[in-house]
């Protein structure tokens, strides 16, 4: 049985990324013609995301691995020398949804950064930054995976620091270099002992010898790598430097941080947890990641509540998914894992949708301060469209798909609760929280931002051009049609992500040769997929139909007794708003006075989380080396 | 279900099951007749005589004939299109509720779907106030949303005793597998370790209607009915009649999940049976609440919510694993 | 029918809102009295409206000041159609031991028509109903006066 296909297909993964370097150098060339910079970025962006929708119908659907191996150096004698490129369906999972957002913030930016300068770097770094994360999912070789990573982190960087006239935007630059280098040095010291005890870089290898090797070297090459991933994604305790670097970056940036980098973090989790050290068995491990993702998600949804700037309550809502993410995949059972996944891919979808509104409403008015901004509704009727839709898909509004990767995560959460632990059931209780607290925030965005009554200080002010609508509404339909049609989904995206989650043996055999796995591994079927079971089943189409019919019904209704709603010629002051008898006059309530019963029961505890996220780089250092240790030793403690 | 492969006697049946039992019509007038009782009993434990009946109906007819004025400040489309939307998400809703074993959209009637249709009508109302640029509506729009968040917690404590209960071995989130456990079984009611969840429960109906002395969205009195503030006419109607259908749907949930599988083996007697039900969780815990108590500040409706009511759920969810 | 049905509920269900243009407070006292159980006004309908959107019938008590004169004047105007203008005391209608006062810009009837008015000094809440009950038939003759 092999599982290489030895096709033109082979060759898609290596040119899909190659195609964004050679874009990122070809970009500079084009120096100061700007439309040849555009369609370069274009064209790569595109070319790289057509390559990798063409495997979906081997990878997804057949269950084909790809392995290719650069410059053809296969194993000699049992051992992977060379790199590999290996992709299964959970690499092109993440691969297809990074070229998605990568691709839609490309467009976007076209009219986006038209009014900054130094445009000339700006697609290079892009593309550098789009090339190493998709390096990190397609890779086979670890020390690829800590290259690309390094990559990829130092043209976020300097694309956080993009806007260089912004004193905020420098800052967020050097905290995210300081804190993300603790990441990239535990990564590589990881890596550096996990080369150590196995002698190969070669995920597929080091998977099928490291697990049956657990000694004190290789849980502290555990933990290590551990913390190193999840630094990159930016999971509780290092998710201060997140907010900052996503609110200071352009937005088109932000969605490639927020919707694409930190999903680098979460594939290395993934990677290490279940196929390098095939740790997930263990119920300590899993406790972790489940206890990490529930913090993660609380604390930042909270931190969220507390913001006065549309883009920093966004990306701190970014770490309370990932939050979701991580929880949900640290259950080990074929539901939470599909929960997570599915998760991800709205994640990326939304979220990029959120920071796209939250750049097209800075485009207009200049500003992203919530309590300057109000009463955009009507002045920018599809920017509101696109930011409800976006806003209802991460509150988990039914029909929408934030909706249903929730309900999979609860159903999960409460099985897995069923199984025994009733802290599980808690766990879903921190879910739903959760999310209720997360319709708060939008809740206020919306009041703050969108309606409310308008500030008369924003004169002139409406929808962004053309070029930044089209990527906005195509998110927001792959959002519409993400959750209406999961079945779909969790059929050829999902599913068999899912199952490649917990097939390492078929990870492994497809680089090694078949039997490899057999041979080396103690307990082939430990992780084996299970069925994909749901509780329960709830089909967002025929709700939507049946919704549209009582909508129908509804308006026929109200057709029989139209009131007279026309516009006479009666005197202003019939519209205008009431105040009490008094004339009207700017009083918008602002999202800084929004939910004062919550905030003052919770006034101990917002601040001091407000008092702790002091904004100083050395504190978060100070966290982020703090969590590192806490987690060596829990390594240490409990495997 | 599949949309696809349906003939024209189910579509019938299903046109039925929309547009009038146990949908849109019938969800109306049950509702309306819902919030007839309600003042009917707080007038008469007032020592007053009362408004006929038929009075919220009689509101609603006279609003629909009210001239609608939209305001200059607001966001037209959000503000007119808002009450709509939260009517139909409610009556779709209904749908998903057994009534008396009679359960129009079979499988998918499950409790955590339930929990997010619920928010929407009123996340209409909130995005309907927040639409109509008044700051009144700004302050009754975060109060709203307070509420959402106090009730949500307990709620959520709720259904996953019930569900726990309910699941044997095993959990569920499906009502119908909940109402067949109880008909095999006794009702969760009688059930010792679901007491206090139902005590529980009757405090969150209230606090989700939006009725007296949890309604510090609407306060009439200090914030000029909140979100509503700027709305007249036929959108003010269908949020009136809105409030009334989310009675009758929270009770209808109420007595699935604890008075669920009682049966005198006649469908159409199990569902008057259910409808009293309703009627008289809607007294105990509406009526009889609105009639002896002052509404509460927003802060003590949250703290209230998260600590008595959350702890009476979490005691029953920790009586249920463990006993 | 629909129609019919929805103006002969356009006299059932009243709702009131209440502005004092600088009354003394005994008309408002006598206002909420009427819906106190003795006298019980909702058994006819009757509520009190937190906001002029709501209402059908605007109470007017007071003998409407300079300073409330624009107040009272917009808040009619934000009533929707068909709306009832009742005045409530003698106050509104003829400005009472106000009237010639520097500060009082009444009566009411110089800004806007009229189509109840209460008397008394305070009216008795009897009289208040019989009031506003006339106030209902005008509501209906108004409604289907409209289209």
């Amino acid at each position: 049985m092999s599982y290489n296909v030895y096709n033109v297909y082979m060759h898609f993964p290596v040119l899909a990324i190659m195609t964004l370097f050679v874009g990122a150098f070809c970009v500079t060339l084009a120096g100061k013609h700007e439309k040849v910079r555009n369609v370069i970025a274009g064209c790569a962006v595109l070319i790289s995301f057509t390559l990798l929708a063409l495997l979906v119908k081997p990878v997804m659907i057949d269950g084909n691995i790809i392995t290719y191996w650069m410059g053809n150096w296969e194993p000699v004698e049992g051992y992977a020398i060379g790199i590999a490129i290996e992709v299964d369906a959970l690499s092109l999972f993440f691969g297809l949804l990074i070229t998605i957002a990568v691709a839609c913030s490309c467009f976007y930016s076209y009219q986006y950064m038209k009014q900054d300068d130094a445009r000339g770097s700006y697609f290079t770094l892009y593309l550098m930054l789009s090339g190493g994360v998709l390096g990190i999912v397609l890779s086979g070789d670890l020390f690829n995976i800590y290259v690309m990573l390094e990559v990829m982190t130092f043209a976020a960087v300097g694309l956080t620091a993009f806007r260089t006239w912004n004193p905020n935007a420098r800052e967020a630059a050097f905290k995210y270099l300081v804190v993300g280098s603790i990441g990239s040095t535990c990564a590589l010291l990881g890596t550096a002992l996990v080369y150590a005890q196995c002698h190969t870089l070669n995920l597929a290898q080091i998977s099928a010898i490291l697990p049956g090797n657990l000694n004190p070297t290789t849980i502290l090459a555990f933990a290590l790598l551990f913390a190193g991933f999840g630094c990159k994604s930016f999971m509780f305790p290092f998710h201060p430097i997140a907010a900052d670097a996503h609110g200071a970056a352009p937005s088109s940036v932000s969605v490639l941080i927020s919707g694409v980098f930190t999903k680098t973090g979460v594939y290395g989790i993934i990677r290490v947890c279940y196929f390098l050290f095939r740790s997930m068995g263990l119920t300590s491990v899993q406790t972790m990641l489940v206890f990490i993702g529930c913090l993660s998600m609380f604390v930042c949804v909270t931190m969220a509540l507390n913001q006065h700037d549309f883009k920093r309550l966004l990306a701190f809502h970014s770490i309370s998914q990932i939050g979701y993410i991580l929880t949900s995949l640290g259950l080990c059972t074929a539901l939470g894992i599909a929960g997570g996944l599915y998760h991800a891919i709205n994640h990326t979808l939304f979220k990029g949708l959120l920071f796209l509104t939250a750049g097209s409403v800075l485009y207009a008015t200049g500003t992203t301060y919530l309590e300057k901004l109000g009463g955009l509704a009507r002045k920018m009727p599809q920017t509101t469209a696109l930011f409800l839709i976006g806003a209802f898909s991460i509150s988990g509004i039914p029909p929408f798909n934030g909706f249903y990767s929730k309900w999979i995560i609860y159903q999960a959460t409460f099985e897995k609760a069923a199984g025994g632990s009733i802290g599980y059931a808690l766990v879903t209780v921190v879910c739903v929280v959760t999310s209720v607290l997360t319709l708060a925030s939008f809740i206020k965005v919306g009041h703050s931002v969108f309606f409310g009554q308008a500030n008369p200080e924003l004169g002139n002010v409406k929808d962004p051009p053309l070029g930044m609508r089209v990527p906005m509404w195509i998110l927001a339909t792959l959002c519409v049609l993400t959750g209406l049609f999961p079945d779909l989904m969790l059929r050829y995206i999902i599913g068999p992500a899912t199952a490649a989650v917990l097939n390492s043996v078929g990870y492994i055999d497809a680089a090694m040769g078949a039997g490899y796995a057999e041979a080396h591994l103690a307990d082939p079927s430990l992780l084996a997929a299970p069925q994909l079971i749901s509780i329960g089943a709830w089909q967002p189409a025929s709700w939507l139909v049946l919704f549209v019919i009582v909508l129908l019904a509804v308006f026929l209704c109200s057709l029989l007794s139209r009131g007279n709603s026309a516009r006479g010629l009666e005197s202003d002051a019939k519209h205008a708003v009431f105040f009490g008898g008094e004339r009207a006059e700017y009083s918008h309530i602002s999202g800084g006075d929004l939910f004062w019963g919550f905030k003052h029961n919770l006034r101990g505890y917002l601040g001091f989380m407000s008092r702790v996220h002091t904004g100083v780089t050395n504190d978060y250092v100070l966290w982020g080396v703090t969590a590192t240790a806490v987690i060596i030793a829990y390594c240490f403690v409990t495997m | 279900m599949d949309i696809m492969n349906i003939d024209i006697m189910d579509i019938l049946m299903y046109a039925v099951y929309i547009l009038i039992f146990p949908g849109l019509l019938f969800t109306c007038v049950f509702g309306l007749w819902l919030a007839g009782i309600d003042r009917k009993v707080v007038a008469r434990m007032q020592h007053r005589k009362g408004p006929p009946l038929a009075q919220p109906a009689y509101d609603f007819l006279k609003l629909l004939g009210k001239e609608c004025i939209v305001p200059d400040g607001a966001a037209r489309i959000t503000f007119l299109a808002a009450p709509w939307l939260g009517l139909a998400s409610l009556v779709v809703t209904v749908l998903f509720i057994p009534i008396g074993g009679l359960q129009a959209f079979g499988t998918g009637g499950d409790t955590v779907v339930i929990l997010y249709l619920l928010t929407i009508p009123t996340l209409a109302m909130i995005l309907g106030g927040s639409a109509s640029g008044s700051p009144f509506a700004g302050v009754g729009s975060s109060r709203t949303m307070v509420a959402i968040m106090s009730y949500e917690l307990p709620l959520i404590l709720i259904i996953l005793a019930v569900g726990k209960a309910a699941g044997g071995y095993g959990v569920t989130f499906s009502l119908g597998q909940i109402t067949l456990f109880q008909y095999l079984t006794a009702p969760f009611i009688l059930d010792w370790r679901l007491v206090p969840a139902a005590i529980a429960m009757l405090f969150v109906i209230p606090c989700e209607v939006g009725q007296h002395p949890f309604d510090v969205g609407e306060a009439e009195t200090e914030i000029c009915e909140g979100p509503l503030v700027e709305y007249s006419g036929a959108p003010l109607a269908v949020f009136k009649l809105s409030h009334a259908i989310k009675m009758f749907v929270m009770t209808a949930l109420f007595s699935a999940l604890f008075l669920g599988g009682v049966t005198t083996g006649m469908l159409w007697l199990d569902i008057v049976l259910t409808l009293a039900f309703c009627s008289v969780v809607t007294l105990v815990c509406m009526s009889l609440l609105h009639a002896i108590s002052a509404r509460f500040r927003v802060e003590q409706l949250f703290k209230f919510f998260w600590t008595v009511v959350s702890g009476l759920a979490l005691v029953s969810l920790l009586l249920v694993w463990f006993c | 029918m629909f129609k019919k049905l929805i103006d002969n509920a356009a006299s059932k269900s009243p709702w009131l809102f209440h502005i004092n243009a600088g009354s003394c407070n005994g008309c408002d006292i006598e206002l909420v009295a009427v819906l106190t159980p003795r006298y019980d006004a909702e058994r006819l309908g009757f509520k009190l409206a937190g906001t002029p959107r709501h209402a059908d019938i605007v109470v007017v008590s007071g003998p409407v000041t300079v300073q409330s004169l624009d107040r009272v004047l917009r808040t009619i105007e934000q009533v929707p159609e068909p709306r009832v203008i009742v005045t409530l005391g003698s106050c509104p209608r003829s400005c009472n031991v106000f009237k010639g006062s520097y500060a009082v810009a009444g009566p009411l009837d110089k800004y806007v028509p009229i189509d109840v008015s209460i008397a008394g000094c305070a009216p008795k809440p009897e009289a208040i109903i019989d009031g506003l009950a006339l106030a209902t038939k005008i509501l209906k003759e108004k409604r289907e006066a409209m289209k």
